[in-house]
Formats: structure tokens, sequence, C-alpha cells
């Protein structure tokens, strides 16, 4: 038998205690293009971060050859003959391909030409046609992956990972990429391929790897697999046991229209994508990475901006509304609670008081010319007891909150500011079972109480348990909707991939 | 001077008017094939509009007013042109729109009665009647500008002098309660409110007790047409076509209109239709397109079949279709009658019916 080139076994890796990928065992073949697919979520990029030397394992062993590794730092990993291409490429802009492709091997004295004159040969030997001397920031999607794929073999490396590769590319350019790929594998080299697109990985796969929930569910060859295969693989949990274990069995009747997004443009992210939402329910929106979800409703949000020219239209109760900055959208009664807790949600030094304070005024700009610590202190409590946040007291700082309670903290703040439309990223991502509970019911009782409620998530369980009408997005816009009664897993995982 | 400068950069940057959205058939508007999958009901030379007296279905078809008792028609009216509307009065009689250049009560105590011009103008396009509990009529007048038949050339025109009349059959007064709508097509009395479809606008609007235009519904993805009781409370609403991008583009290119509507025939115009999918000669209807290797269906809708069923305030409930791929388009009428729901696809000149129960169970169930 073949000794793999790198294996993993019984790898285990966890985040605040909570596992991300737990007992998976992985073998890259030699020469072998290996596909990983699976929801977000499912671990794949923590798998190949493990071997690229992004994180380390928590338990397990990481072989390479046969020999035990355990590669701490990207840069061990590369001697080692591993390289990743993430999905943002790692390059530097402002420099010329050739210092890109040399950088870190710099010497004391470095002639340009010698590095231009190298970079082109060693370019011309991959037959990647791109000139050295362009700069990064110039170059398209494709030639920015080529330069990246020829960094990577330069480095000596045996084992190339990239990360969503043809999600930016153009039909061309991914035609182009799996040639690069095939060329690759021609010279020895191996190849791990997270995708999205199961097309892809029909197409230019050895071997096809489903993972789900961090564990891997089935490797098997590419013969043996079609799409309704890695569809179930992907999506068949046994939830009987969870929170999830309920199916929803009424759903709440739509109020009126509070919200319309037509034909919305945002760069290449969101393309022309239409939804409604309604008041007085939960509409729950899934899709993959890079399906436009969240950048819509930033869209909506006011976070980030829509095309100038023909951007489409966003109305609030019939009335068109285009906020360049979130705070006159949340007058407007229209919040946005992020995914990204600790980068967006809250100021980490301040206190709990502080925070939802902060989120108060927001909402009442201008007409409030002093800060009034009283009120500060009794807004704090209110939406403290409210949301159930657990800390010794509202002048605990928030960075030394669980993240349960910080989650709880970064809806407090939106709440405080009486939103009309709430729209929920993530809102459970890294948060204890009990805190999704409390979430859980916190979402509902708003719905109840006749506000129009989105939740983005990205855990299908998720969206159903929660939602009364589920919009699924793929490749910018929303392209299925369902009932919360008809829908199922396999419906929904199929409408966003195909 | 702002405005016009805001209108010269929103044309040049595609935002405001000049943005050319459209609202997505979602939520309770989300597509399904009811009405594609209805029974056919009656098919019939030239129907026009239905009523009912919450026993017979009464069917406008030419110039006769036919009563369906079960699947037996029998003709109930004759007139001397064609009938563009039709209502059941509530003590008796008929009242009929003919070739929408007048109104004439037929049977009943005002037999005979007619008025062919309302506030000193005279009538064009009368293209819906409805008869209030006091026998009042409340009759839409689609456009001053141009005859019943012509209500493309109207919405390319960019129409708007449509109106809503009441008339007393009793009294044989008639006023005019507004004018200058964007197609005033379908009307109905909604408690002390008259409720008026504006088609071109896209919405219901409503007059009386201090509202002057209020919109009940807004920004609908289609042309909304007549408007008839539901049984237990609310309204059915019609909906002749759906709009698209295409046309919505179309519209705001007067160059462009006023050559086609010059040079092309009406059957070919780029514009909302009630029927397609008849000549290769049409704006394309049915397509596909190839994505990731794999055909992919994409049909902009020329024409579409749809009734809303829409809450006493107007929320739409749910929704019956037909949809671009279907054949039951141009759906202008809707009745409901004992349990079931007829509606008159103009575009094949059919009637289906469809169990309101059934419906339901499967909609909000």
């Amino acid at each position: 038998m073949t000794t793999p080139i790198v294996e993993l076994r019984k790898a285990t890796k966890k985040y605040a205690g909570v596992p991300a990928i737990e007992e998976v065992d992985f073998a890259l073949l030699p020469g072998e293009i290996h596909t990983l697919v699976g929801e977000n979520g499912a671990g794949k990029s923590t798998l190949t971060k493990v071997m690229a030397g992004v994180v380390a394992l928590t338990s397990g062993q990481m072989l390479i050859e046969g020999r035990e590794v355990r590669p701490e730092t990207p840069v061990q990993a590369l001697h080692l003959g591993i390289a990743m291409v993430f999905q943002e490429t790692s390059l530097v802009p402002t420099m010329t391909v050739a210092q890109n492709l040399f950088l870190g091997q710099e010497r004391f004295y470095n002639r340009l030409r010698g590095i231009y004159i190298a970079a082109q040969q060693f370019l011309q030997t991959l037959q990647f046609d791109v000139d050295p001397a362009a700069t990064v920031s110039l170059l398209g999607a494709a030639k920015k992956q080529m330069v990246e794929i020829a960094r990577a073999v330069l480095h000596k490396a045996t084992v190339i990972i990239f990360d969503e590769p043809t999600a930016s590319l153009t039909p061309e350019e991914k035609k182009y990429f799996f040639d690069l790929v095939v060329n690759l594998k021609a010279r020895g080299v191996s190849v791990i391929f997270i995708s999205h697109a199961l097309e892809e990985a029909l197409l230019i796969s050895d071997r096809i790897t489903v993972m789900r929930d961090g564990k891997v569910v089935v490797t098997d060859r590419k013969e043996n697999f079609d799409r309704a295969r890695i569809v179930q693989a992907m999506v068949g949990r046994d939830l009987s046991q969870t929170l999830y274990g309920q199916r929803k069995t009424t759903v709440r009747p739509a109020g009126k229209r509070v919200l319309s997004v037509e034909n919305l443009r945002m760069a290449a992210m969101v393309k022309n994508n239409s939804l409604s939402v309604f008041a007085g329910q939960i509409t729950g929106v899934f899709g993959l990475v890079g399906s436009g979800r969240t950048e819509t409703f930033k869209v909506v949000a006011g976070v980030i901006k829509r095309d100038i020219m023909y951007g489409g239209e966003v109305l609030l109760h019939d009335k068109p509304v285009r906020y360049l900055v979130p705070a006159p959208a949340v007058r407007d009664g229209i919040v946005y609670v992020t995914e990204d807790r600790k980068l967006e949600g809250f100021f980490e030094t301040k206190s709990i008081a502080d925070n939802i304070y902060l989120g108060f005024l927001a909402k009442v700009r201008g007409k409030r010319k002093l800060v009034s610590k009283r009120e500060a202190s009794d807004v704090g409590e209110r939406l403290i007891k409210r949301l159930n946040i657990r800390a010794i007291s509202k002048d605990v700082k928030a960075i030394e909150l669980s993240g349960g309670n910080q989650q709880k903290l970064v809806i407090a703040k939106s709440l405080v500011q009486e939103p009309e439309v709430i729209i929920f990223d993530e809102p459970t991502r890294g948060v204890d079972v009990n805190a999704i509970t409390e979430i859980h019911q916190l979402i509902n009782r708003l719905a109840d109480e006749g506000k129009a409620v989105v939740v983005i998530s990205s855990y299908l369980p998720e969206v159903m348990a929660l939602s009364d009408r589920i919009l699924v997005c793929r490749m910018g816009k929303v392209v299925e909707e369902f009932s919360a009664l008809e829908a199922t897993e396999e419906k929904i995982m199929y409408a966003a991939i195909h | 001077m702002i405005d016009a400068l805001r209108t010269l950069t929103d044309q040049f940057l595609g935002r405001g008017a000049a943005a050319i959205t459209v609202p997505i058939f979602d939520g309770a508007l989300k597509p399904n094939q009811f009405l594609e999958q209805a029974e056919t009901f009656a098919e019939l030379e030239a129907p026009e509009d239905l009523a009912t007296d919450g026993t017979s279905l009464f069917v406008a078809d030419g110039s006769s007013v036919l009563r369906y008792d079960g699947d037996l028609a029998t003709t109930v009216a004759q007139v001397d042109g064609r009938i563009t509307a039709l209502a059941i009065l509530p003590h008796g009689g008929l009242a009929v729109a003919i070739d929408g250049t007048e109104v004439r009560v037929v049977g009943g105590a005002h037999d005979g009665r007619s008025w062919s011009s309302v506030a000193g103008k005279p009538l064009s396009a009368a293209n819906a009647i409805s008869a209030g509990g006091d026998g009042r009529l409340l009759v839409t007048d689609g456009s001053q500008a141009q005859p019943y038949d012509r209500w493309c050339h109207d919405l390319m025109s960019l129409g708007r002098s449509g109106r809503v009349l009441e008339i007393d059959p009793a009294g044989g007064g008639a006023r005019e309660i507004a004018s200058g709508l964007a197609y005033a097509f379908g009307t109905i009395a909604a408690g002390n409110d008259v409720w008026v479809c504006e088609s071109w606008a896209h919405r219901v609007l409503a007059y009386g007790n201090g509202k002057h235009g209020a919109p009940v519904v807004s920004r609908l993805p289609c042309y909304p047409s007549r408007l008839a009781p539901a049984a237990d409370g609310g309204y059915w609403l019609t909906a002749f076509t759906c709009r698209t991008q295409l046309v919505e583009f179309v519209l705001r290119q007067k160059a462009y209109r006023v050559r086609m509507m010059k040079e092309i025939d009406p059957r070919y115009w780029i514009a909302p239709a009630l029927t397609s999918g008849n000549t290769f000669l049409e704006p394309l209807q049915g397509a596909h397109l190839k994505m990731r290797g794999i055909h992919k269906p994409w049909a902009p809708p020329r024409s579409y079949g749809l009734v809303m069923r829409l809450a006493p305030d107007g929320l739409v409930r749910y929704s019956l279709h037909s949809r671009v791929d279907g054949k039951n388009h141009g759906i202008v009428a809707a009745v409901e009658c004992q349990g079931t729901l007829f509606a008159l696809a103009k575009g094949r000149r059919r009637i289906v019916s469809v169990p309101v129960a059934d419906v339901e169970r499967r909609l909000l169930s």
C-alpha cells in the first residue's frame, strides 16, 4: 500500500474547548487531487490549517511520509513541503510578481534584474503566462492564484492546499486553473482542494472527503460519488438528541412587508438579489460561503455600500432608502447584529453598561447633549436583566464575559435601539448550549412581538429550527424560498449548491 | 432646479425613478401551480368578466351574460354590444358596461337606465363594476385617452387618465370619486372605503373617510385588475400579468416606445400580454442559460396568471399562480361561489375552478 504523503490520525482541534475537528483520520496520497466538501463550519478549513501549520492540533498525530511532525508555523509547514493558498491571497499587492515570488528568500544583496530573470524562467517552466515585472495589485484573480501557486512550487512544496480557489474566478479563469492543478499533479504534487461547488469536485478530484460537524463522514474515490450522495453525506445528521431534535409544526403568518430588496448589486458578491422581509416572522437565510447573504444584509444596514451605478433598491415600508453608514439605518429601525462580535460587536475594555449605552446613544444621536451616567446605568441594568446577561455586575468589562454573554451583550446593544428590523448574522457562533437556547428564545420572542427578524446562519438545523420561512442564497442571490414546514436539509442544501 | 439635478443624477446612476427594479414574488406571493393545475370549468368565445350572486356564477361572454348552475349554462341577458364589465345588483338585475363606453342596468327595478358620461366626461374604457350593499355602483373607467381594447397603448403612453366613478341607479346620479389614475382597473366597496386598482402603478388605493388615494397594497410585482369579495371576509385580487425588468426598461425609454408603437404590430411589442408563446415573432418568453455545464430554464415572463387573496386590511395572505411555462394566463377576474374560486384566464378564454378549502389547506397549514 502507498504511504500517504500527509496523514492525520485522531486529529482534534478545539477552540476555547469547542471542537472544530474531532478525532479526524485523513490521508493524502502522493500525486492525488483530494477534494474536501462540507457545509460552512464543517471543519474543512481547520483541517487544512492544521496541515499548513496555521493552527496546532489539540490532540492526535500528523505524519508526513510516515514520520510524525508537528508544524507550528506556516514556515515550518513549508519546510516540510506543505503550502496553503488562501481564499484571500497572501501576496503583497504593491510589490511585483517577481518580488512576491522571492519574498523571504532575499539575500544580503539583491539584484532586481536577476530576480526578474529567475522569475521569468521559473514561470515559463510552469507555463504560467504572468509578467514578472507586473505589480500584483494590477493582476486579475486568476493570475494572482498563479503567482501563489508558483510561489508554493518555488518553495518545493509537495503538497498544495487550495481554500475555495475558484470562488472569485470567471468561468474561463476556472478552466485555466483546473489545467494548472492537473499540471501540478503531473509534476507529482499532491493537491487538497476545498470547494463548495460539487461539479468542480466531481470534475477534477481523484478522491473526495465529505466533512460534517468537525468529523469525516466519508472518503471515497470520485467514481463512487454522485451529487445526491455528497449532499446526503453533507446534511444527514441525527438531531434527535440535540437542541434541534424537534421539527417545527407551525409557522407564524406573515405580517406587513417591512423590508424589500430589489435587484441589489454589490461588486461580485451580490448579483441582482431580491427578497422581502415581513413583520412578525423569522426569515432564515442560508447559503454557503460566497453566496452573498451577509453582504446583502450589510448593504441593507449601511455597513457596506452597494454598487454606485444601478445598484438596485432597498425599501423600508415601500420607501427607498440608501444608507452610507449604519447610524441612519439604526435611526430608521434597522439593526445588524454582527457575526464577528469581537471585531465589530463591542468595545472589549468598556463595561457592559457602557457598551449598551453606546448602542442607545447611536439611536438618539443629537438629542443628548450630555451623557448621563445614571441613564447609562439604568439602560444597562434594564437590558442586562432582559437578556439575562450573567456577570458579577454591570461594570464588568466586556472582554471578561463568556462567549455566550458577549453575544447577548451585542444583541442588547442592538435591542436598546428599539429596532423594527433585526438582522442576526450567525447569532450562536461560538456560544455554549445554554446561551444558544436563550438566544433562540429571545429571537422567537422578538418575532412574536411583531418585529421583522432575519437570521443568517450557516448551521442548517438552526435555520430550520428558528425560521418561519427560509431563503436560500447562491452565487449572490436568493435562489429558493421554503416555508419551514416544507423545508428539509436535503432540499435546502440542494438549492444552495445547484 | 434641485429636482431637475436629482433626476439627471438618478438617470446617470440608475437610481430613484431610473432604477430598473422589480419586486420579487416571495412570501405570500411565492409562486405555485394552483391556477395552472386548476380544473377547466368552461371554455368560451369571448369571456370578459365574472360575477356571482352567491349561488350561481355569471359570465360576460361577448354580448351575452351566461348563468351557470352547476355545469349548465343559460343566457340571462343579451345586449347590443360587447360586455366589458359585469355586476349582480343586490336587489335583482345586472349592471353591465357595454364596449367600455356605457354602463347600463339590465333587469330589476331600474331596468334600462344607462350612463355614457360622468362628470361631463364620456366613458371610454369602463372595465369593472362593483355593486355595494346599498345598490350603488362603483365603476372604473380605465383610461380617458384610450378605448377598452387599447389598454397596452395606454401603458406604453404612460397613461394617467383613469378614474373611479360612483353611480346611483335609483336616483340616476353619478359622480367621480377620483381621476388621473394610472389605469383604473377594478374597484370594490371595502367597509366605508372604496378600493381601486391602479394597474400601471401596481397598487390598490383607498378613498373615503379622509383617505384620498391611501395605498392599501403597493409595489406589487404585477399589474392588478379586478377585485371581488371573499366568502369569509377579505377580497380576491387578480393580476393579468407580471412586471419584468425588460418592460420597466422599455417604459423608461421614450424614443424607443414611440417608435415601437408607430412601427411594430402591437402583438409583438415588448409589453405585457394576456397570452404568449403563440408565434416566434413575439419577444422571448421561455429560454435557457447554461451554468456550469448545465442547462437551466430561464423565462422572462411576458404573460402570467395570478390571483391574490387579501385580508380585510389588504394584507396578501396567499396567492395562486399560473407561471411563465403555463397556459392559464391573463387572469382578469375571479369570484368565489359556494366554496369554489372561479378565475377567468382571458388569455386562454377559459374559466378555471379551484376549491378554496383545498388551497387554504395546502398553503396555510
